[in-house]
């Protein structure tokens, strides 16, 4: 079985390529690319004209609510989710019911995950960094990281105590497991349900301040660069956190950290009249943040871009604001928002925009992905993205059982086409049946 | 044409006029006893989240004189304890045919969602620290009546502003009207970034309140004070209290308003509570007519052909259009 992508614009970003030309896949690996692939023998022709061809995408913050809260989420919705947003790997976090705290669950996990009703994308778990994320007793990280999985996090229960968080830290460094850490002073942002700012209080609604979060960026900089653990700060949000990383990374502290896109594109005055959708942790900030924010992406002080995919049912989301629960989809989402608003605005090139969403965050986590380089990933993972196609983001029409979406109803300019795993895992509607093409192209 | 009163934020001048209106034009015929044609066959549930008693008491008077029956719900009772979503307990009331809803609930923004699922007019009783429109007219319908107009009048709001939805209500009507609005109390109860709200922010009594014609006290709750995030009720009573002695910053003939329950001796002492310059008894009874008015207009009654007294100073002149008392 030999499969051509045909002349698109190839960006990888493992190799700074960007020309234009085809890549070969025979049978589920990647053998050749560039502008003189051998054409003989094919079996399939995708013509992608005036697309891009880019290793498969990596999204290293997705919840996919399996086991536990499978009305909001089940592992096969979310990686059918990921596949039609591009995304070949994701790594699933722990905040699961139980949470992902022993290896049988992190087995669990890879079954469902390869059971032929899932997407076809590689799920690599994050494993709770202390029992039942309580940030108290540390969990069985050497079993949990022989049962597979890439990074330790507590997710949305940050450890409190910096004195468990070095312990944590230690630990980790000596099995060579980055932490994820989500950066929250509780004592700061307990019972807060946005942004702690001119909006917060003239809705009369508890807020989040900016020190919560950056207080715990600065802590858990300080001990990855006195411990020397890789720490991977998720979901920045400040200009003062941003500030922190660039900070931490001067001083050669190993540390790295995301964005997720409704940190770039909304404020809190998005909020409106208590619109739930636009319930975020962090919470939305405002134009200061997002301009630092833009400007830390291309100065690559943010390493990546997440969609911290957090489906919930919608009668948890149609609730009052203080009661509705944080978070929104992002999976089908993120591309589209991410080449509208950084890409196409000049914020990042298409290449940087590809590092962004896959090489990085897959050398990151070191998750064998990334890449368009035979050999260096399990097969051949490919994503094709037409940066041109225009569309409005309908969350009605998404793979995820989520519907909590702030980007619903937003029209974009860039969408996935196709998506390959070893074989092709997604198609969508808009790559024409034209494209599909015997080998009488060329 | 059904409309919402969520909060003042929403409302336009004319509209809060037009509110007013209604309110004295009430008040008139209910002091003389004239009739008022009856809203029959409306009924209105009183969904109250929260215990409040004063405010459902003029609620349900308010009705009663409009000639509308109350369907009375309480937290308590109500199937909201037994798990089901305030989505599906609006639902629920909207296909029991009530025509109209009172709403009370501890969360900020509450009221907005009820608004969205019930199909039906919708009366923000209070909704967490957000508005508390009833009151706010209530307390510009007392104002007007002491001092003749709003317009021009500096308005000091005293005390725990952050957590007060009667501060943020009152600070839209007062400041659209045309007053100078300021918030006066300590940095831990004032909202850190005020800056949408339209207020300007002072820490020190003497200053906030100096030349003011109206002080607004607020509620101090002891049970936020006890929490450690603030210095002691004693503390507070000395810095911010309304008395004789504090008064003597603001103008002479500067009235106090108070949208209880009082905590006498905290943010007021006993003389002032009790003295010609307070105004929390009109305050009561007014907050009854304007909730008539709010009830009427939320059921689509307009001030049309009511004459807006632009001035406010001269007696109404008032005409019920077509819809005359029978």
């Amino acid at each position: 079985m030999r499969t051509l992508l045909y002349n698109g614009r190839i960006l990888d970003p493992s190799q700074d390529l960007d020309l234009v030309g085809s890549v070969l896949i025979e049978d589920d690996q990647i053998v050749a690319l560039g502008g003189d692939v051998p054409k003989e023998d094919l079996d399939e022709i995708y013509d992608c004209t005036g697309m891009w061809i880019s290793p498969g995408l990596v999204d290293p913050h997705v919840h996919l609510r399996e086991p536990g809260d499978e009305h909001k989420e089940t592992i096969a919705t979310g990686t059918q989710a990921a596949a039609a947003g591009g995304f070949t790997t994701i790594c699933c976090m722990p905040n699961t019911r139980p949470p992902l705290d022993n290896p049988a669950l992190i087995d669990f996990i890879m079954d469902r995950a390869a059971s032929p009703e899932a997407g076809g994308v590689f799920v690599a778990p994050v494993g709770a960094l202390t029992v039942g994320m309580k940030g108290e007793q540390l969990s069985d990280l050497a079993a949990l990281k022989n049962a597979g999985i890439v990074a330790a996090s507590d997710e949305g229960f940050p450890i409190q105590s910096s004195l468990v968080m070095s312990q944590a830290m230690q630990l980790c460094f000596q099995l060579d497991l980055p932490i994820m850490a989500h950066c929250d002073d509780v004592s700061l942002s307990k019972g807060g349900s946005m942004n702690e700012g001119a909006m917060s209080a003239m809705l009369g609604l508890k807020g989040i301040p900016r020190s919560a979060e950056e207080i715990m960026v600065m802590r858990n900089c300080l001990l990855a660069l006195h411990t020397g653990c890789h720490v991977h700060i998720m979901r920045v949000s400040t200009w003062g956190a941003v500030e922190l990383i660039r900070q931490a990374k001067y001083l050669n502290a190993p540390v790295t950290c995301e964005v997720c896109p409704q940190h770039f594109v909304f404020t809190d005055e998005a909020i409106g009249e208590f619109d739930t959708n636009f319930k975020n942790l962090p919470p939305l900030r405002t134009l200061v943040d997002i301009d630092l924010i833009l400007e830390a992406l291309a100065d690559n002080t943010i390493d990546c871009i997440a969609s911290d995919h957090s489906p919930h049912a919608s009668h948890e989301v149609q609730s009052a604001f203080e009661e509705a629960p944080f978070g929104n989809v992002g999976l089908e989402s993120v591309v589209g928002v991410t080449i509208t608003y950084l890409t196409h605005k000049g914020r990042l090139s298409p290449l940087e925009t590809i590092r962004k969403l896959s090489t990085t965050p897959a050398q990151l986590l070191r998750l064998g992905a990334g890449t368009l380089k035979p050999d260096e990933t399990p097969v051949a993972a490919v994503t094709v993205i037409d940066p041109n196609v225009e569309w409005t983001f309908d969350v009605n029409k998404t793979f995820s059982k989520g519907k909590n979406s702030p980007f619903h109803g937003l029209a974009l300019k860039g969408k996935t086409m196709l998506t390959f795993s070893g074989s092709e895992i997604y198609r969508d509607q808009h790559f024409g049946e034209s494209r599909l093409r015997m080998a009488d192209l060329v | 044409m059904a409309r919402n009163l969520l909060g003042i934020r929403q409302l336009s001048k004319e509209q809060i006029q037009g509110l007013l209106t209604l309110a004295k034009e009430y008040k008139r015929k209910v002091n003389a006893k004239t009739p008022i044609k009856p809203m029959s066959d409306t009924v209105i549930g009183m969904l109250f989240f929260e215990n409040s008693t004063r405010t459902r008491v003029s609620f349900e008077q308010a009705a009663h004189y409009l000639g509308a029956k109350t369907a009375n719900f309480s937290a308590s009772s109500s199937s909201m304890s037994k798990g089901e979503t305030l989505k599906d307990t609006i639902l629920t009331l909207r296909y029991e045919r009530l025509n109209g809803l009172v709403m009370r609930h501890r969360f900020s923004g509450a009221a907005a969602l009820a608004a969205r699922y019930f199909g039906g007019p919708v009366l923000n009783a209070g909704d967490g620290q957000h508005e508390h429109p009833t009151q706010a007219l209530a307390d510009a319908l007392t104002i007007i009546e002491r001092l003749g107009s709003i317009q021009g009048l500096r308005i000091a709001i005293v005390g725990d502003i952050d957590h007060s939805r009667v501060a943020r209500s009152n600070a839209w009507l007062l400041s659209k009207m045309g007053a100078e609005v300021r918030f006066v109390g300590p940095r831990t109860l004032m909202p850190v970034h005020p800056g949408m709200l339209p207020c300007t922010v002072f820490n020190d009594l003497a200053t906030g309140i100096h030349g003011a014609d109206v002080i607004i006290a607020l509620r101090l709750q002891r049970e936020r004070m006890e929490t450690g995030l603030s210095s002691s009720v004693h503390e507070f009573t000395r810095l911010y209290q309304i008395n004789r002695e504090s008064l003597r910053h603001a103008k002479a003939e500067c009235i106090v308003l108070h949208p209880g329950p009082i905590n006498r001796g905290v943010e007021l002492d006993d003389l002032t509570a009790d003295s010609e310059k307070s105004m929390i008894t009109s305050q009561v009874e007014n907050g009854i007519f304007v909730r008539m008015a709010s009830i009427a207009w939320a059921f689509g009654e307009d001030p049309v052909g009511h004459e807006m007294d632009e001035s406010d100073k001269k007696p109404a002149k008032l005409k019920l259009g077509k819809k005359v008392a029978v």
